[in-house]
């Protein structure tokens, strides 16, 4: 079982099993808002995860100081998820029934002070907040480790558990791309948001129906994008960056096999059969024309089918093209790995010289 | 958000009260927590427990002063004081007055004292204004240079006075004195009394929990004067490798360490305890003292930290203390330390760091053992070990001339397996081991060693034995061996126990000889060593022709059946191209390697796999092989084998092995092959460190030594450096390492391996060497050792005679000088000068203490028991000698010679007046004036001939 769960837990598997568990969460939602799921799923987790805490690996890693905030924020995430649904659920329920939300009912739209309801209860929460946070402090001490040495670097050498995704994305992407290119976009996509976002239903109430693609295409980059791949980085990358199962040792000199291959080596050596073009704009000429169709050549096309169309006649051209756009790049992430996985493959345009892979 | 609450509130008020109240008193309880968690730290009651020890140490003291105080006595003199202060009760009117008048003195020069201190400041002040006023040539220049006058005088009238008061005071003072003359008496006696006992009560009062004690340590204002405090040194000359920049380094361990550097704790458990070797470490008058030295510069670990048991990264000595500390402070291996602590029993490996370069360091008896074993099994042939291996002889004998020596099946089944032969073999173990004795690696492995073999015996050059073997007497030459000094370097079969009390190392173990080599290449190597082998470190025993054939007919005697059964496989012929192939085609392709492997003859391919096979498993390391000369070593060198990251340290799949550098050293040393545990390896790439069979205490010895080996920086002033003499007396221990003279003599303490199977009958035995640079002198020496005759006509045990150079010959004369810290040469007198009568004296005393009972030698016919006194003359240093007449024992415990003026005392007082000194300076000429400068005729005979 253990063994199982090791091998289950590389991305290659668990990265398709969680995209597809994140579809069947979105498409059952009312099911997975249910109280009694969430009951279900809880008195499941515990015992399962006592019995996984047996394991002495497992321990260790779930024990480290550094990754206890994980475990929190994998706690506090699941619960937030369920009960934004939960609530959004029952809205739909009371919508599809004719009713309004429950935020929208009479005895809920009354107004209350802002003192003491508001300011006083912040105050509750900043002081329950610090007592927390100085109790962390003293029950598990800051690790400090070793004065840096140049010559000595630790191993794993990782992020900060806030960064840990972006060290996960350095897997697939060059640095230019996955620490500065792809953070910016998530940055410049996020505070665009309200811009492009003119749906005026979902305001104020919980709901899902109402904001279908808006909120399915949130989560995605949230929970499978982001949180999946700090979780991975934090307790599933070992020594070395190597992939290492949460029941697995964590054997210094494990070695994977890997050996990746750029787009243009596998069009003229290994299709064509010939040497490679010494221009290396002809050399990388595939791999550029279909990084530049992705970008620019799919957004016209994709406003062709009708599920945009609707978009476009509901947001507005210029909207349209900065969502496609964000959501494009959002998908590159994806759309990579599962190039790694399933072809090996290193670069789509690989420009050492430029140091502009992609 | 019901309807019970007020219009426009979402809750209770009093309900949020509530929770803000309980969250306040939560967050009044975390921060005192905060407090008490930063205040509370092990270190404290580690103190803590100090200070009871402390105090129980004093009290014991105490105890101990108390005793010695004469109760008796004590309670007379307080009898006594009472008495006494009757008296003076008596005279309280006339001590009244007194102290009245006293008073009154006392209030005139208090005004006289104020009065005096105002003129002095104007004199001063008018000084400088008349000084002024004259250079500037001013107008009342002359009045204040009157007022100057006149105050000057004032000064000095009120000076007078003031000593006048004061004296009067004095004596005002002694007649009250006088006046309780008897009490005073009395106390002075009872504090005399008492002093000790008080000065120990005050350390037990302020070592004791006292309410200001927990005023200083109280929380939040122990940041003032706190008792209770971390202690710590910083060291000038030796730093901490913080990576950007090296940092003075900081020890804290007496914080807990509380007692390391005072003696009187030896019998206090840990970590209280005093230091065990507190006149060579810590303490304040040794060599090391802990302020300059701080701990951790030897001991390994993280000195600067305090915050628990764990953070200094300790380390323990084996699981059983492993699971104490774990129960005991939770230990856990350390966390990302370079260097974690020593275990206690690999502690000498900290004096490597700054002792480096020397060939033996005092005291450090694991280290040296290791050393000594590294030496034992040539470790340095393969890897090089800066510092202290580079002059050191190949391990091994030369290969130059083996053919005549031994046979080719003889070489074969000994490479393949030394230890059959000969258990006590120091040549290690390459094949049929852990990782290579698949069959498929077997058959490689024989063709490879027959290949060798071959290679060898090309090259062996044709040598004629200078003597031929007649036969002998083999009981004869049993004894010989033991008695004229063979077992200083060799084990011999016949001779178990004596072998391993000697221990011997330096030759091999002669076991199965017969078995093993030519009689008549014996018989001449027993005569003349460097016959057969130019540099070899045997020497000569000059022995005659029969001796060396009785010794042969003993060693032929030795044989070893089982092995001489033995027939080596012949070589595989595929197998031996199969490996040709896998070297040629390292960098061609196989079709190219192929090519070339068969423009070669059978007996090419199979000289060429020699060649490359004696390369592969580094044998011109240990031996001379003709062409290897020059080749670099095959083992990684270890000269910073201590700093190694442990990460970089390859444990295969080895989880059962300690995950530290000694854990891995230790199980490397035992079975060096393990690695290669669970990795499937073509046969060029299995590991090839040989086996040396080596027992644990060896493994852990040799631990020792080579953990020691770090690469960390040390500022010049922090390390040894040797000064000129030490200089000259390391360079000369190399070399009398080299050739193992201490394999016989024992030099200041150094070894004498020999003389431990003598049952300590040590007189029979080489002699030992104590400041033997003292004892000869420095021309005579340097002759000697080329040119060696017996001195002790009663020993059989045979000084040889070495083949050393030059150069070897100064530094072994410049070592034993330096080290008795003595100049070159001593003035010596051409003619003795008497002192009137002291000729007479002399003759007098020679006759009296019956000296030429034992010196016989020129005196009379009998055997000699000592020294022949009339060679003393070129020999010995006169100031030695002296030295030597007063106390023989002093220099060696064991010598028969007797002591004529024990305790300093003169027997005879009559002759040169009992004055010891005058007596043997006396006998000290006589010797000098009889003694020759040459040598007899019978003792050149005996080295010129051969």
């Amino acid at each position: 079982m253990k063994q199982f769960v090791n091998i289950v837990a590389d991305p290659i598997y668990s990265f398709p099993i969680t995209c597809v568990l994140y579809y069947y969460m979105l498409k059952y939602y009312k099911f997975f808002g249910s109280k009694k799921f969430a009951w279900t799923v809880t008195l499941i987790a515990i015992p399962v995860f006592l019995i996984m805490m047996a394991d002495p690996n497992f321990y260790l890693i779930i024990t480290w100081p550094d990754n206890i905030p994980i475990t929190i924020l994998i706690v506090a995430v699941s619960f937030f998820t369920w009960y934004s649904i939960h609530k959004a659920a029952i809205n739909d329920t009371r919508q599809e029934e004719g009713e309004v939300p429950v935020e929208a009912t009479p005895e809920n739209r009354e107004k209350v002070w802002c003192w003491p309801n508001l300011v006083y209860t912040e105050m509750f929460a900043i002081i329950a907040g610090t007592v927390f946070l100085i109790v962390w402090a003293i029950v598990f001490k800051a690790p400090l480790e070793e004065p840096a040495n140049p010559t000595w670097a630790p191993n794993p050498a990782k992020a900060p558990w806030y960064f840990l995704g972006l060290q996960e994305m350095l897997v697939y992407f060059d640095p230019w791309m996955a620490g500065v290119v792809l953070p910016g976009v998530i940055v410049v996509g996020l505070i665009a948001i309200p811009y492009i976002d003119t749906n005026p239903k979902g305001n104020g109430y919980f709901c899902f129906n109402d904001r279908k693609f808006a909120i399915s295409s949130f989560l995605f980059g949230w929970l499978v994008l982001w949180l999946y791949l700090i979780i991975v980085g934090t307790f599933l990358r070992g020594p070395n960056w190597t992939f290492y199962g949460p029941f697995e040792y964590w054997d210094f000199h494990k070695v994977v096999a890997e050996y990746n291959v750029n787009l243009s080596e596998f069009l003229w050596i290994k299709f064509l059969g010939t040497a490679m073009p010494s221009n290396i704009l002809v050399r990388e000429a595939l791999g550029i024309v279909l990084s530049l169709g992705y970008m620019f050549g799919l957004p016209p096309l994709l406003a062709k089918t009708s599920f945009f169309k609707e978009l476009i006649s509901k947001i507005g051209m210029i909207r349209y093209y900065i969502t496609i756009v964000l959501f494009l790049l959002m998908f590159s992430l994806p759309i990579k790995m599962v190039l790694r996985w399933a072809f090996s493959l290193k670069y789509i345009v690989a420009l050492p010289e430029w140091e502009l892979n992609l | 958000m019901s309807k019970k609450h007020e219009p426009g509130m979402a809750y209770d008020m009093k309900k949020l009260n509530v929770v803000f109240a309980f969250l306040s008193v939560l967050f009044l309880a975390v921060v005192v927590w905060v407090f008490l968690d930063d205040y509370i730290r092990p270190w404290k009651f580690v103190q803590l427990e100090a200070m009871k020890i402390k105090q129980e140490k004093l009290k014991e003291k105490l105890d101990e002063v108390k005793g010695e105080v004469n109760q008796d006595k004590l309670n007379n003199l307080k009898k006594e004081l009472a008495a006494a202060r009757e008296i003076v009760e008596s005279r309280r009117q006339e001590i009244a007055e007194v102290k009245k008048e006293i008073d009154k003195v006392g209030v005139k020069l208090k005004g006289e004292t104020i009065i005096n201190g105002q003129l002095n400041s104007k004199v001063s002040a008018l000084a400088f204004n008349y000084g002024v006023a004259h250079s500037k040539h001013a107008s009342n220049a002359g009045d204040l240079f009157q007022q100057l006058r006149k105050n000057k005088a004032l000064f000095a009238e009120s000076k007078d006075r003031m000593k006048l008061y004061q004296s009067q005071q004095k004596s005002l003072n002694k007649k009250v004195e006088a006046l309780r003359k008897e009490e005073i008496n009395a106390s002075k006696k009872i504090k005399d009394m008492t002093s000790t006992m008080n000065l120990v009560q005050k350390a037990i009062d302020s070592n004791s929990v006292s309410p200001v004690f927990v005023l200083r340590n109280l929380p939040f204002i122990d940041f003032l004067d706190p008792t209770l405090n971390i202690k710590q040194v910083v060291l000038d000359n030796i730093t901490d490798d913080r990576y950007f920049q090296h940092v003075k380094k900081v020890d804290r361990c007496m914080t807990c360490h509380t007692f390391i550097d005072q003696p009187g704790y030896e019998d206090q458990p840990n970590p209280h305890k005093t230091h065990p070797k507190l006149d060579l470490m810590v303490g304040a008058k040794s060599h090391h003292p802990m302020k300059s030295y701080g701990c951790t510069s030897c001991h390994g670990g993280e000195g600067h930290r305090v915050n628990d048991f764990n953070a200094a990264a300790h380390i323990p000595q084996n699981d059983e203390q492993k699971k104490e500390w774990e129960k005991k402070y939770h230990w856990h291996e350390p966390h990302k330390v370079a260097h974690p602590m020593f275990k206690l029993q690999n502690t000498e490996a900290g004096c490597v760091k700054c002792h480096n370069n020397v060939e033996f360091i005092p005291q450090a008896t694991a280290l040296n053992e290791g050393r000594k074993l590294i030496e034992q099994y040539g470790c340095y042939g393969c890897h090089k070990i800066e510092g202290w291996t580079e002059e050191k002889r190949m391990p091994g004998p030369s290969l130059h001339k083996v053919s005549s020596k031994i046979t080719k099946e003889f070489f074969k089944n000994w490479v393949w397996d030394p230890k059959t032969f000969n258990a006590h073999a120091n040549m290690p173990s390459f094949f049929a081991q852990d990782n290579n004795s698949k069959k498929e690696f077997m058959i490689k492995n024989i063709a490879e060693v027959n290949a060798m073999a071959e290679v060898i015996w090309e090259k062996s050059k044709p040598y004629r034995p200078l003597a031929k073997y007649q036969g002998g007497n083999k009981e004869k030459g049993k004894e010989l061996i033991k008695s004229v000094g063979c077992m200083s370097c060799h084990g011999v079969e016949g001779y178990e126990k004596e072998s391993e009390l000697v221990g011997a190392y330096a030759g091999p173990y002669l076991t199965g000889t017969g078995s093993k080599v030519d009689p008549d290449w014996l018989v001449s190597w027993l005569i003349k060593p460097d016959h057969y082998q130019e540099d070899t470190i045997m020497p000569s025993f000059r022995l005659t022709n029969k001796e060396a054939n009785d010794i042969a007919a003993y060693l032929l005697s030795l044989k070893n059946k089982k092995f001489e059964k033995l027939r080596f496989s012949s070589m595989d012929k595929n197998a031996r191209d199969e490996i040709l192939l896998t070297y040629f085609s390292a960098f061609d392709t196989m079709e190219v390697a192929k090519n070339r492997l068969s423009k070669m003859s059978d007996r090419e391919r199979t000289i060429e796999l020699g060649h490359r096979s004696i390369g592969k498993y580094g044998c011109f390391s240990c031996h001379n092989i003709d062409g290897f000369e020059g080749r670099a070593p095959i083992g990684p060198e270890l000269t910073k084998f201590g700093s190694k990251p442990l990460t970089q340290f390859g444990f295969g799949h080895e989880h059962d092995v300690e995950h530290s550098r000694s854990g891995w050293t230790k199980a490397h040393l035992l079975n060096p092959k393990r690695w290669d545990r669970g990795a499937d390896k073509p046969f060029k790439d299995l590991l090839r460190m040989p086996n040396f069979y080596m027992t644990e205490e060896e493994a852990e010895a040799i631990t020792v030594a080579l953990l020691g080996q770090v690469g960390d920086y040390v500022p010049l002033k922090g390390v040894k450096r040797l000064n000129a003499r030490e200089k000259f007396v390391n360079d000369g221990m190399k070399v009398i390492n080299k050739y193992n003279c201490i394999g016989c003599h024992q030099v200041d303490g150094w070894r004498g391996d020999l003389t431990k199977m003598l049952d300590e009958d040590y007189h029979s035995g080489p002699p030992w060497l104590v400041k033997q640079g003292q004892r000869v002198q420095a021309d005579w020496f340097h002759h000697f050792l080329d040119n060696v005759y017996p001195i002790r006509p009663w020993l059989e045990v045979r000084m040889p005679s070495y083949n050393l150079t030059n150069e070897e010959k100064n530094k072994i004369v410049a070592m034993f000088q330096h080290k008795a810290s003595q100049d070159t040469f001593e003035n010596l007198v051409d003619v003795v000068k008497w002192n009137p009568g002291e000729r007479e004296a002399a003759k007098k005393l020679f006759a009296e203490y019956e000296c030429a009972t034992c010196h016989t030698s020129g005196f009379n016919n009998d055997e000699a028991q000592a020294p022949n006194l009339y060679l003393a003359k070129r020999r010995l240093r006169p100031s030695w000698t002296h030295d030597w007449l007063k106390n023989p024992q002093s220099f060696l415990p064991y010598t028969t010679m007797p002591n004529f003026w024990e305790d300093g005392e003169a027997q005879n007082s009559e002759i040169l007046g009992g004055d010891v000194d005058k007596q043997v300076q006396a006998l000290v000429k006589y010797i000098y004036e009889i003694g020759s400068d040459d040598l007899p005729n019978e003792l050149t005979r005996y080295w010129s001939k051969n």
